[in-house]
């Protein structure tokens, strides 16, 4: 028997512009008092009217050019109409028939992902249910109603649940670099329902099983559990049963991350009957040539192509340029510190102290990387001492996190601690002297045994407070002895 | 003194010379309105304290030697499907009864801006689904030239008010023919302008893409008054026109009436038509062409599917526009419900009149998966071939005359148990809004029984100044305009 999942995502994206998408309203919401950002437009109220918001179609298309999509020039907003207490208006604008971009593709491990479109829409309010003096209520708060959200939706291309959560952070990353929305699963601002099937071939035969989509995955980690839990109960569904699937049973299922499985939560009657129509208030938007290369003009370089640079140009290796590249102000102030034309080995050097060092310091501080604390020359400065040997460069990736928090010369501050290695023999041969006074008994083992060495190389750096070239070190004592 | 008679321009200049305080005027109509409105109900709301307020302000600027609006004095009965701010409005629907807007229509707020001031509120049809008033969900509103006959409608109100002098103008939407012909029914002139002329923002949606908000008054002068506060871009209202617009007042003697081109569309005179209005009409014409106008037969072939077209694509508009009014945020509500669709139920079910269910019903049906493609997209690509008719028609001449209404005002009571006899009086007037483009209705004439007629002049795009200019010139020539009904 041979199985493969076959899985599509539709992932929803809120945009961070200023104001609403059809409405001045603000549009950020996370912790705002419920219900303080609404105007009678994102309230539904008789008599008003939408006004698209101009920045959000030109981010939607903007999405999709990275996404390797191809705009329609002339696109319009439709009506979806149904009733929920959260939905103002009792429809939502979105696009059906002519969205702003359609077929792109993104490859995850060498394997092709077929984008089906990336929409513009609206969010709806909230409902939150409540019990207040024993009485279950529902409350709803009108803030998130009318935020942009572009939705991406994928064709079922997927095969495993790794996947999926690999195309959702590249999604994610891409979305980070072209500064259109935080993407953060947890607070809601990128959301993602995945629909899932399994192909099953046996003897020679092939099935299908129901569709199922899933909703309320409120976490990267839960995308993934979510999908293999799926997986696996639609396998043993098949082996119970032997359904296959058909136009009319195609199910929702909810994700209860506390327990860790997901739920029916309603049986489709075929596909739900929206009557999707042209929205009036709104007359078709209409892009120039022109104008969308203005907007492809603002997409920055991605991390696909920064990769193949960083590995071309400065000789990173696929895993550093991958880590380098994950975050764009990251990369950017890599970018910065290594300068223009940047020899191979300084660029290598200075990757090592972001990877190696910076990373960490932000990762245990919980900063971000600000780039404007990046300073060139000091990575020059630090870069020219360790290739002089006057640095070591341990005490390099010490001094560069000082440095950073500081703002002070990095060399400057390892001369200031006595961190400058000593490469004046004269020097070494004091300290090299001074320990073989000291150390008569190891004297002795090395004698026996010039492997042992290392004891006396460690005391003389200890003697020279780390300042010793170790490898001079190691040559001055062997000639003493 | 009886300050319904005067002209806007004229008012405001009483009150500059002192011979009236804008507390005078407004205490005269509401006095007037008292005396008269209980016989014919055109208002559903009287805003007296709103209206005295308001001139007291006017006053006072007056007093303090400030500048003053450009309708300073001015009394305006304003639809009740516009949202006044402070003020109920009730768009004639149990639904909404009790209903304070927290803003006001872009329109009414500009006119209020140049000082006009609103007496009331205007009965219609529920949002202004029909063509009579009997479909208002508050009461049937009477034709001030015959108690016993509709002002037609959906703005029926609002042309009552002009006509019986209970007001110098008033507001109303034309989906339909909303504006024309009820003017006609009721004997005042009455602006469809080109969609997009006027701001939508702030009333009720009907039918998003076919609703003109427009303006009633006894003459074409006052017409262009108002229409060049309210006209222009709104940037509330996407659709909104970008046009820049013209001093339609000093442009009223523009056209010359010598060797224009006046098209007659043969559709438009066929025996449908009542006889008299027909005579009625081409009488008009003939005005006219006694000033030098050539006319013309011309042809708009698909005028016979105009109805079929806008009862598929304004339902649908509709039944989307109908569901924000679920009881939630605003409008009536009832006791509990067990659960959300209950609710849904139990406020649609029992606050909408029956033409808005009805309504809603043939819209849903119509977008519905299936129905679709052979009802929307087949009525919005005869849409597009009714509007390229109207191009064609309009490159050859320069204007449309054609009749309002097939008949007079018809008795109330007549036609409501039949609703597609109700629709099929829009015969004349909805290929116009299917199109978008201009109309003016204007009265020419009465019938044997005494009742209004009036006829329209249909222009290009945006050609609100051409269709006004030849309005005017005819009510120089003629007087039906000026006829008062004596009740």
């Amino acid at each position: 028997m041979k199985i493969t999942p076959i899985i599509g995502l539709e992932v929803h994206v809120e945009l961070k512009t200023k104001s609403k998408m059809f409405c001045g309203c603000k549009a950020e919401h996370f912790h705002v008092d419920p219900n303080t950002q609404t105007c009678p437009v994102c309230l539904g109220l008789p008599g008003a009217l939408p006004v698209p918001n101009r920045t959000a179609c030109e981010w939607c298309i903007k999405l999709g050019i990275a996404l390797g999509c191809t705009p329609n020039l002339t696109s319009f907003f439709e009506r979806k109409n149904y009733f929920y207490p959260d939905l103002a208006k009792g429809y939502q604008l979105t696009q059906f028939e002519k969205p702003f971009v359609v077929n792109g593709k993104l490859v995850i491990d060498g394997q092709e992902i077929r984008i089906n479109r990336a929409h513009m829409e609206e969010d709806t309010g909230k409902s939150v249910h409540i019990t207040n003096n024993g009485q279950d209520l529902t409350l709803i708060d009108y803030n998130r109603s009318g935020v942009p959200l572009v939705e991406i939706v994928s064709e079922p291309d997927i095969t495993s649940a790794e996947m999926a959560k690999k195309y959702l952070l590249k999604i994610q990353q891409i979305i980070r670099y072209l500064g259109i929305s935080d993407a953060d699963i947890e607070k809601g601002s990128m959301r993602c329902e995945p629909t899932i099937n399994l192909k099953i071939e046996d003897n020679g035969q092939e099935f299908f099983t129901p569709l199922a989509e899933i909703k309320n995955v409120a976490s990267l980690t839960g995308v993934q559990t979510a999908i293999d839990f799926e997986l696996n109960r639609q396998l043993e569904e098949f082996k119970q049963t032997g359904e296959g699937k058909s136009k009319t049973n195609k199910t929702t299922r909810g994700w209860d991350a506390d327990k860790n499985q997901t739920f029916l939560q309603r049986e489709k009657e075929g596909s739900s009957d929206y009557r999707y129509f042209p929205e009036p208030d709104i007359p078709h938007i209409a892009f120039t040539a022109a104008q969308i290369d203005t907007i492809k003009s603002t997409i920055p370089e991605l991390p696909d192509e920064k990769i193949i640079r960083y590995q071309k140009d400065f000789g990173l290796n696929d895993y550093d340029a991958n880590l380098i590249t994950q975050d764009i102000n990251f990369a950017a102030s890599f970018e910065k510190a290594i300068g223009q034309k940047p020899s191979i080995e300084m660029a290598k050097f200075i990757a090592n102290l972001f990877i190696g060092s910076l990373k960490t310091y932000l990762n245990e501080s919980q900063e971000e990387l600000d780039i404007y604390k990046i300073n060139p020359e000091y990575f020059k400065n630090l870069f020219d001492s360790v290739s002089k040997s006057e640095i070591s460069s341990t005490v390099a990736k010490q001094v560069i996190i000082e440095s950073y928090t500081t703002g002070i010369d990095p060399v400057e501050i390892a001369k200031s601690k006595g961190l400058i290695q000593v490469s004046d023999s004269g020097e070494i041969e004091k300290f090299a002297k001074e320990v073989i006074t000291n150390n008569p008994k190891a004297v002795e083992d090395y004698k026996k045994n010039s492997m042992s060495i290392g004891f006396l190389i460690g005391q003389l750096m200890k003697a020279s407070k780390g300042s010793a070239n170790p490898k001079m070190a190691k040559e001055i004592l062997e000639k003493i002895l | 003194m009886d300050y319904s008679t005067f002209s806007i321009p004229q008012i405001r200049q009483l009150l500059l010379d002192k011979k009236a305080t804008a507390v005078e005027i407004t205490k005269f109509f509401i006095e007037k309105i008292k005396l008269i409105d209980p016989k014919i109900k055109a208002f559903i709301t009287i805003t007296e304290k709103e209206a005295l307020e308001k001139a007291a302000e006017i006053d006072k600027k007056i007093t303090n030697n400030e500048t003053i609006g450009k309708l300073a004095g001015s009394i305006m009965a304003v639809k009740d499907i516009f949202l006044t701010k402070d003020i109920e409005t009730t768009a004639s629907s149990q639904l909404l009864k009790g209903y304070i807007p927290q803003y006001s229509s872009t329109v009414c707020q500009k006119l209020l801006d140049q000082d006009a001031i609103i007496i009331g509120k205007t009965n219609t049809d529920p949002f202004a689904f029909g063509g009579s008033t009997e479909n208002s969900g508050f009461f049937t509103t009477k034709n001030p030239w015959n108690l016993d006959m509709i002002p037609g409608g959906s703005s029926g109100g609002s042309a009552a008010a002009v006509s019986a002098n209970l007001c110098h103008f008033a507001l109303g939407t034309d989906t339909g023919g909303s504006i024309r012909q009820p003017a006609s029914l009721c004997g005042v002139s009455g602006l469809k302008p080109t969609y997009g002329l006027n701001s939508r923002f702030g009333i009720t949606a009907m039918a998003s893409s076919f609703d003109c908000p427009g303006v009633f008054a006894r003459s074409v002068d006052d017409i262009a008054t108002v229409t060049q506060i309210t006209a222009g871009h709104d940037k509330k209202d996407a659709t909104s026109t970008h046009q820049t617009i013209p001093d339609y007042s000093s442009l009223l003697d523009s056209v010359n009436l010598k060797g224009l081109k006046i098209g007659l569309p043969k559709e438009y005179f066929t025996d449908a038509i009542n006889p008299e209005v027909k005579a009625k009409v081409l009488e008009a014409a003939k005005v006219l062409e006694s000033q030098g106008t050539i006319l013309k037969e011309v042809s708009l072939p698909s005028t016979n599917l105009g109805l079929a077209v806008y009862y598929i694509l304004v339902p649908s508009e509709i039944s989307a526009n109908m569901s924000r009014y679920e009881g939630i945020r605003f409008g009536q509500t009832v006791p509990d419900s067990s659960n959300i669709i209950s609710y849904y139920m139990n406020i649609r079910g029992q606050f909408m009149e029956p033409e808005v269910k009805r309504r809603i019903i043939i819209g849903t049906y119509a977008l519905s998966s299936g129905y679709y493609d052979a009802y929307y997209t087949k009525a919005a690509k005869v849409r597009t071939l009714i509007k390229q008719e109207f191009e064609k028609v309009l490159a050859d001449v320069d204007v449309i005359l054609a009749p309002v209404s097939p008949t007079t005002a018809w008795k109330i009571g007549e036609k409501c148990s039949n609703p597609l006899e109700m629709y099929l009086a829009d015969a004349y007037t909805v290929c116009i809004n299917v199109a978008g483009v201009p109309s003016l209705a204007l009265p020419c004439g009465f019938n044997s029984n005494n009742l209004p007629i009036g006829f329209q002049l249909i222009g290009n795009f945006f050609e609100e100044s051409k269709i006004m200019s030849i309005g005017h010139q005819y009510q120089q020539i003629t007087d039906y305009h000026l006829q008062i009904s004596k009740i």
